[in-house]
Parts: C-alpha cells; structure tokens; sequence
C-alpha cells in the first residue's frame, strides 16, 4: 500500500467483507505511525478529472518516498478528502485538518474558489496550506501560512508572449482566455508582455470553463485579422478551441499555455492540433535527470500513460512536502519555518525550486518552446510551421 | 455583411445540437409535465455507451447508434419504473426532486465507471467540409440537423396519429379521464420515458463525437440548454422545442458577435426570461391549448405536518446553543457552521416556495447579491462588517424582489424555470461587471466578522453568531405564518383564483415574501463573505440553489423547523460520507430518492 486514504481503506474493507474473510484492519497499520498530510481537492464534482490527476503524482512521489526510506525511518501519507471544489466544503475540511493533531500540513485546494475561502482557517489554525494549483495573486496574502509552488503568470506569460513575438514571429495576435481568476491574470500579464516585444493584440475574448461551442468567438478571431491565435485554456478546453478554429477554415499558428500539456490534448484535439506550439516547464526529451526520473516512473507505475502538467505538480508539490517535513519535523510551526529554510529542492517544474520569503513562491520556472508533430510532443526545432 | 452570415449559421448549428435534448424534454414535459431533469445524466449515459461501443468494441455507426439508443431507452425504462412511477399519486413536485436525485446518481455512477477525465470520442464519418459563407460545416452537422429534424416530425406524426400517440395526449390533458377512458397510462408514461431517453442517450453521443470529447461534467450544461430551448419554444411543445433550440443558438451566436463571448450565456438566460414574460406558455402553444399547469394548488399537496411539542424543540434548541461548551470537535462546529448558514437561505426559500408557492431554482443568486454588497461596503466604505452584512440583507431583498418580480404572473414549473435564469443571470453579471465587482478575480481580502468593534474569528463565536441570527430569523419567520399575513401567503398558494376573488392583491403579496425572503439570504450569504474573505462568481452557483431547493422539499414545503433539520441532514450526510470518499455523492444521491420515495411530503410535512 503506497498511502492510506480513505478509499483503500474503504476498499479494503470492502472487499474483506465481501470474500468474508478475516482480513484484520492491522493489517495497513504499519510498525509506527505514518506522518500525515492532508489533501483537499476535488474527488467528485465538475473539477474531478484534476483530483484523480493529483492523486497519480502523489501516489508515485509517496512511492520514492517510501523506497528511499521514508522520511527519518517514518512513512509518509496523506488523507485526500474531497471538497468537490466547493468553499463550503473546503472550510468544513479545513477545519477538520486543523482540529486532528495526526495532520502536519495541507496541500490544496484546487479552484481559488475553494482554497482562498478555507485560508482564514488554515491561517488561524496555525495549519500550512500548500496551494501548489493557486496562481490567484492573493493566495499567498492569505497569511504567513499560505505558501505556493504554482508557476507564478508574472513568469509564465512573458516567456509566452517571447515564444510567440520574438520567436514564432507573430505580430497581431488574437487572445482567447478561460474567463477565471487565472485566465485573467494570465492574460492581462500576457498582453503586456506582448506589447512589449512590439506585438498588436488585436481581440481578447473570454470564455466561461463550461463553454463548448466556439465557432461564434472564432467569427469574431477571424474579423479581428489576427497572424496567430494565443490559448490560454486547459488541454480539454484548448483541443475544442483548436478543433473548430481549424474546422471553420482558421488556419493561423496557434500557440498555447503550458496548461495544456497533457497527453489529452492530443487525444482530444487529433490532426487539429498538429503544429500547436506550447510553452512547457518540462517534456518527455528533456534530459534533466528529475525529468526522467518522473517520467520513467510515471510511466512504468501507470501502464505506459504520459504523465501530464498536472500530475507534475503534484509530483513536485508531494516532494517539497517531504523535504519541508524532514526539515521541520512533525511540528506545524516548524513546517512553516521549513519553507524559509528549504534550498533547491529538486522539482521537474523548476529544476531547483527555493521559496522567495516574502511572496511565498517560486519563481524560475524552467521553460521549453514545444510544438505538436506527428501527434507528438516535441522540442521546436525553429522551423515556422 | 459576410459575417452576419456566419454568425446565423453558427447560432443554427448550436441551436442543432441543442434540439436533441430540447426534444427529449419537451416530449416529456408534455405527458407527465415533468422538467426531466436526468435528461442530461441518460446523455451523458449515452455518450459514454456510445465510447464504448465505438472505441473498445469498434461498431459501424448505425450499430453505434442503435445499442445507444436501446442501452438509453433501458435506462429511461428503469428511471420510469423504479425512480418515478411510485411517487405518480403524491405532491406534484416529488418527481422534479426526484429526477435531480435521479442525475446525481447517474452523474456518479458514470464518473466512477470511466474516471473524471475527459476522453475522445472519435466521429465515425468522414472528415469532409463543405464551404458556406465563411466557415465550413461537416456531415456531423447535417446527421444531427436530421436527426433531430426527423425526431420531431416522427415525434408530431406519432402523437397526432398514432393511437398509442393519442392515448399520450390523452394523458398529458387529463390523466384520470384517460384512465377512466380505458388508457393504460404507465404504459403510456414508459413508452415516452423509453422514446425520449433514447433520443437523449443518441444526441449525448451525437453531441460526442461533434466535439471528439465526453465528460462527466456535460450532463448539467446540457440539461440546462434545453430547458431553456424547451421552454422558449413552448414546454411540451415538440416541434416549437427543434424552433427553440434554434432560436437559442441564433441569439447567443448573435450576442458572441455584439458583446463578446464572455456575454453568451447572459443572452440565452435573457430570452428566456422575456419570452416567459411575454408569452408564458412559450412560443408557439397555441390559445386553444389547456394551460399547462393547474389553476389550483395541485402543485404543492397540503399535508399534516408533524407536530413537534414545544419542550421538545426547546430541548433541541439548547442543546446546539451549548454544544460548544461540550467536548465536540471544531470539525463538528464548523459543519453546523455550514448548515446553519445554508438553514438562512432555506428559510427564506421554504417561505417563497413552500408558503407562497413560488419554487425559486435560483435562491443562490439572493446569497450572491447579499455577499456581494456586504463585501463590497466593507472593504470599499469601510462599513462595519455588522452593518454591511444587514445592507447586505436589505440590498438582496429590494433587489431580488425587482430582479424576480417579471416571473410573478408565472404558475408552477414557469416560476422555477424563470428563476433559474435570472440567477444565471445574476452571475454572469457578476462576472462581467468588472468595475464593481472585480469580475472573475473576485473579491479577496473581505474582513472578518465582527460586532461592535469585537472580531468573531474563533470557531465557537462564529457558531453562536450563526446559530443565533438562525434562530432569530426561524421565530421572526414562525410568527409571520401564525399571522394574518402567512394566511393569505398559504391562500395564494393553495388557489390563486379564490384569493384573488377574496380581494388578495397577488403581486403585493408575493413581493412581501420575496423581501423577507430576501433579506434572510442575503444576511446568510453576507455572512458566507466575511467567514471565507474570498468570494467570486462561483461561489454561489446552481449547485448551491438546487441544494437549497432540495433541503426544502425534504423539510416539508413551508416548514420552518423542516427546513433547519434540512439543512443540517444535507450538510451533515455528505460529511458523515466522507468515509466513502469519491462513493459519497452517489450514496448521498441514493439517501435523497429513498427520501422522496418514503417522505414526498417531506420529513416534518408541508405546513
């Protein structure tokens, strides 16, 4: 057993039940006590697909974990408990966190919606809420223990716009963005820096996560005139986006957020996708030896299925968890403190990851100019497509 | 110019795919006057059987298309027999709670089979374009634009000329005359159900392969385009549902080319509420037709409520006042936290659907506006929080009760339909209204509550605060259905034409409750603010007002100790499932049809 969450305990004592067998619950229970984090994210719900996308990056991170040791001769687990993205069960869970002393720290939620609404308590309760989804500008401002690994859009969308402008050679540009806290600000940061390096935006148009039909948006993309057309959007999103844009005869360069990359993408998007260009914090090549070693594991842990941006973070997040724990301990405060102390903690995001003290986060990220051929994902080679 | 082209093209290709669900729900609207609302779950059934079938057993379309639609009639079947047949003799409005337990069920089940990710669902026809205006369309467009064309024409012959059609319509206008008539009416009932599944599981596919992609998150969007279509083209109304459908795609497309396409949805709600003000009944039903609806108050059946004595509520009521003091966990506090909030909003939405008879779908949007303007004074006026959260309150009464009061001319399914849009609409205005209210960013930061100068940040204050306003508002609320006032409220309910004989002023009457009502939700989502500093468009959607809608039905319609021990029942349950992590929801969704099957009057009865 890599962890004991609830559902393989439930499983598990299912399943005893069921055969009728005398499986005894000591079974999991391990010579000592596992070092607990809890996890609040969407198991169910409309955000779902990302819950169980987490769970693999954290399975496989516990794995490592595990065989490397452990953590001071400790196991390392988390508790996932669902919060369907919904505030209100987010704070409940919080405060069900914060109130059971087997807990040393928390990572999530997913939405802002969710996280930022549980912060109070976290921050009260002296609990570190590990937000490592949560670009919103104001989740670190929750409190001093509110710390975040997401790839900061100040960062992300300049190196973007420079992908797009300076190398792709794109000067009117036409800006589709999820309309969310996220989209938002990503795009806002993006248009900025795209003026900067001397592009036009010609039209920017947002669109809520629910949206399937983008033919209409599209008529207006193509009255705008624009040379490419710049996603930000998830890979499920994103594939419509690129589907109808070449379907209604679109046939500009498209490039995309790193957010969608994901084997999905292509799964979902099929030829439309082909000559996609994407800016990504890591790829399947790269030689960066934590590269490899995640995507190795991923790989032979899930059946031969490419990890994707998700499941990295994840990853990564499970991993500077760790490193935070063997630093402070089992003590909440100490954890916090750990945040301040911790230096380059290997992470596929950003090689090296170190947390800037006064914005609690990190900034750096690694970045590769990718582009879709053949139904692959591969390094740009500098070729205009 | 070319563009406009390509905007009515787009607008009628959309309006194309939404005509498959419309029609499903029209057809069943029109013989049980049900909104369906599984009919989005059976297409996201039919979607996924549809995967199956296409990617793992590799069948040539027209099989794809027959076991899906054989596979979703089954479905429709089971649904009929087991979900709805049984409560056929029981409050009109059991079958609508029950068809929501019905999709969440189904929702799950699904999700747990194939896991929440979203998978391609490829087309099976070829991948040609033909050229019009400027944009192309595929023969995906043409195969959905006849089936839901052929649907409809096949749908009208059979109801207009086949006797099996007739005995349909027969039910639809008087169910017991037909069965006096010798109609077999659960053969009736099965035959719409397994029809209308079956074209709901082939547009889920249909829809599938337009868009090479299935999720589990389809099912809702997807019911609520076509109640909308359905209903603009006239509930129950087939052929008016296909016009509905299309004229719902033409305005949003039309809306995406004026304002931009954050606006879309805004439009597709807006028509809806017009049309229902203008024309109540839809479209294109016709005068002669029978209104759609009973005039009296069949929709909410009276029942004897349960008579709990005073010291027993007294004794409860003391108990959760001490609790703190007990050795219970913060975890246990802040859930009732939860229920005593969600408690507000159910008060206030037992008094506008149970006492007047006016089943809001959108309540969440009295808790948006209340959040809103509590947050909004005092972070950008410096309000006190106690002060901002009761401007709150006063801005959610007058401003729901304007925003709510087109819909009063409307009866039963109309008035739910009506609301439901206008609190889609108030979020998307929410988003959109970035000068005020940040837009999607949201509002971060909110301070927490506090009375006369003291911070309630501790759990145990926090609870107290809830628990009190709670109170105060259940008496306030209790008092107000003992008086003359609340009579007149149940005679509106009950029959509209002998109250508005009796000398009632209809409208005033209903806009007295929405305030009350009002002020209630908006105190409760003032208080949301404060407790989560952080709100935005999302954090009071649909969910939040079917939730409360459904607490209030298992309550008991008007009932206002029903709907605190709602509420705390549909907060707690999901929690006390928490043991069952990603199984919860579907046990949670079985609990709620079990519900609605042993109790349609509620727990504690309709008052």
């Amino acid at each position: 057993m890599s962890n004991i969450d609830r559902r393989t305990l439930v499983k598990g004592s299912l399943a005893a039940m069921m055969a009728g067998a005398a499986m005894s619950r000591g079974a999991f229970a391990q010579s000592s006590e596992p070092i607990l984090i809890g996890v609040s994210g969407p198991l169910t719900g409309p955000n779902a697909q990302y819950g169980t996308q987490w769970k693999q990056g954290f399975d496989l991170a516990l794995d490592e974990i595990l065989g490397a040791g452990g953590i001071n001769g400790r196991r390392l687990a988390y508790s996932f408990e669902d919060s369907q993205s919904d505030p209100r069960q987010s704070v409940a869970i919080a405060q069900k966190f914060v109130s059971d002393p087997r807990i040393v720290m928390e990572l999530g939620d997913f939405s802002s919606t969710a996280s930022m609404a549980a912060s109070p308590i976290y921050q009260r309760g002296g609990l570190v809420q590990f937000g490592f989804t949560n670009s919103h500008p104001d989740f670190t401002k929750g409190g001093d223990f509110m710390w975040s690994t997401s790839v900061s859009q100040a960062d992300e969308q300049p190196l973007l716009a420079q992908y797009a402008v300076r190398r792709l050679g794109l000067k009117k540009l036409a800006v589709l963005h999820l309309n969310t806290d996220w989209g938002r600000t990503s795009r806002d940061y993006f248009v900025k820096a795209a003026k900067e390096y001397g592009a036009e935006v010609a039209v920017t148009e947002g669109y809520i996560a629910e949206e399937r039909d983008f033919r209409s948006t599209l008529v207006r993309v193509r009255d705008a005139n624009p040379d490419g057309l710049i996603l930000i959007s998830y890979y499920s999103d994103g594939a419509l986006i690129a589907r109808q844009a070449r379907q209604v005869g679109l046939k500009q360069t498209i490039c995309a957020a790193s957010s969608v990359y994901s084997p999905k993408f292509i799964e979902l998007g099929g030829d439309a996708v082909e000559d996609v260009h994407l800016g990504t914090r890591y790829f399947p090549e790269d030689p960066r030896p934590e590269v490899q070693k995640f995507i190795a594991g991923f790989k032979k842990k899930y059946n031969g299925q490419e990890p994707d941006a998700f499941n990295a973070y994840a990853y990564d997040a499970m991993n500077m968890a760790a490193a935070m724990v063997k630093i402070g301990g089992t003590d909440r405060r100490a954890i916090r403190d750990a945040f301040t102390k911790v230096k380059d903690v290997s992470s596929v995001i950003f090689g090296k990851a170190t947390f800037d003290v006064e914005s609690r986060r990190v900034k750096g990220a690694m970045n590769a100019e990718l582009v879709v051929r053949k139904g692959q994902f591969a390094l740009w080679d500098g070729k205009p497509t | 110019m070319s563009s406009w082209l390509d905007y009515t093209i787009n607008g009628l290709i959309v309006g194309n795919v939404y005509a498959l669900v419309a029609v499903g729900l029209a057809l069943i609207f029109g013989v049980s006057r049900l909104i369906n609302f599984a009919q989005g779950s059976i297409y996201l059934v039919g979607a996924y059987i549809g995967w199956v079938a296409v990617v793992q057993l590799h069948t040539p379309l027209p099989l794809t298309i027959i076991v899906v639609a054989l596979a979703a009639a089954l479905v429709g079947l089971i649904i009929e027999r087991f979900g709805l047949r049984p409560l056929q003799n029981s409050v009109r409005i059991a079958p609508l709670l029950a068809t929501i337990g019905i999709s969440f069920v189904l929702d799950q089940l699904v999700m747990l089979t194939f896991s929440p990710n979203p998978r391609a669902l490829p087309s099976q026809l070829p991948d040609v374009r033909f050229q019009i205006g400027g944009g192309t369309i595929g023969p995906l467009d043409l195969l959905i634009a006849g089936v839901g064309l052929t649907s409809a024409l096949l749908l009208f012959a059979f109801l207009r000329y086949s006797k099996l059609g007739w005995a349909v319509r027969a039910t639809a206008q008087d169910r017991d005359a037909a069965m006096q008539m010798g109609v077999d009416v659960n053969r009736v009932n099965q035959a719409v159900f397994g029809i209308a599944a079956a074209l709901g599981g082939v547009s889920g596919l249909l829809v599938g392969m337009y868009y090479n992609q299935i999720d589990t998150a389809m099912s809702l969007q997807a019911t609520l385009k076509g109640v909308v279509a359905e209903v603009v083209g006239g509930a129950g109304n087939v052929p008016g549902a296909v016009i509905g459908s299309l004229l719902l795609g033409l305005v949003e497309s039309y809306g995406v080319a004026v304002f931009g396409t954050s606006y879309r949805n805004l439009f597709a709600f807006l028509l809806l509420v017009v049309v229902l003000v203008l024309r109540p009944n839809g479209l294109f039903a016709s005068a002669r037709q029978a209104p759609p609806e009973p005039l009296t108050g069949t929709f909410i059946a009276p029942s004897r409520p349960v008579r709990i004595p005073r010291w027993a509520l007294l004794v409860v009521l003391g108990v959760f006042a001490i609790l703190p003091l007990l050795p219970v966990s913060l975890y246990v506090l802040q859930t009732l936290i939860n229920a005593w909030l969600l408690g507000m909003l159910a008060l206030s939405l037992t008094l506008v659907a149970g006492t007047i008879g006016q089943v809001s779908l959108g309540h969440a949007a009295l808790l948006a506006i209340g959040a809103y303007t509590s947050a909004l004074l005092s972070l950008n006026f410096s309000v006190p929080v106690g002060l901002a959260i009761i401007g709150g309150g006063l801005t959610s009464a007058a401003l729901g009760t304007a925003l709510i009061s087109p819909s009063f001319r409307l009866r039963g399914h109309y008035v739910s339909i009506a609301t439901l849009a206008i609190g889609e609409i108030v979020s998307l205005v929410i988003l959109n209204w970035e000068g005020v209210t940040r837009g999607p960013i949201g509002v971060s930061g909110i301070p927490p509550l506090s009375l006369f100068g003291y911070e309630l940040i501790s759990p145990t204050s926090i609870y107290w605060f809830s628990f009190a306003v709670m109170v105060v508002l259940a008496l306030l609320q209790a008092r107000l259905l003992g008086s003359h006032l609340g009579r007149s409220f149940r005679a509106i309910r009950d029959d509209d034409v002998a109250a508005r004989a009796y000398g009632l002023s209809l409208n005033r009457y209903k806009s007295l409750a929405f305030i009350f009502g009002g002020f209630a939700a908006g105190i409760s989502g003032g208080i949301a603010a404060h407790l989560y500093s952080y709100i935005n468009h999302e954090t009071f959607n649909t969910q939040q007002s079917i939730l409360a809608l459904t607490v209030v039905i298992l309550g008991g319609l008007g009932n206002v100790v029903g709907a605190v021990v709602g509420s705390v029942a549909l907060v707690g349950l999901p929690e006390v499932f928490r043991i069952a992590a990603e199984y919860r929801i579907l046990i949670y969704g079985i609990v709620l049809l079990l519900l609605v099957r042993f109790r349609p009057q509620g727990l504690l009865g309709t008052i």
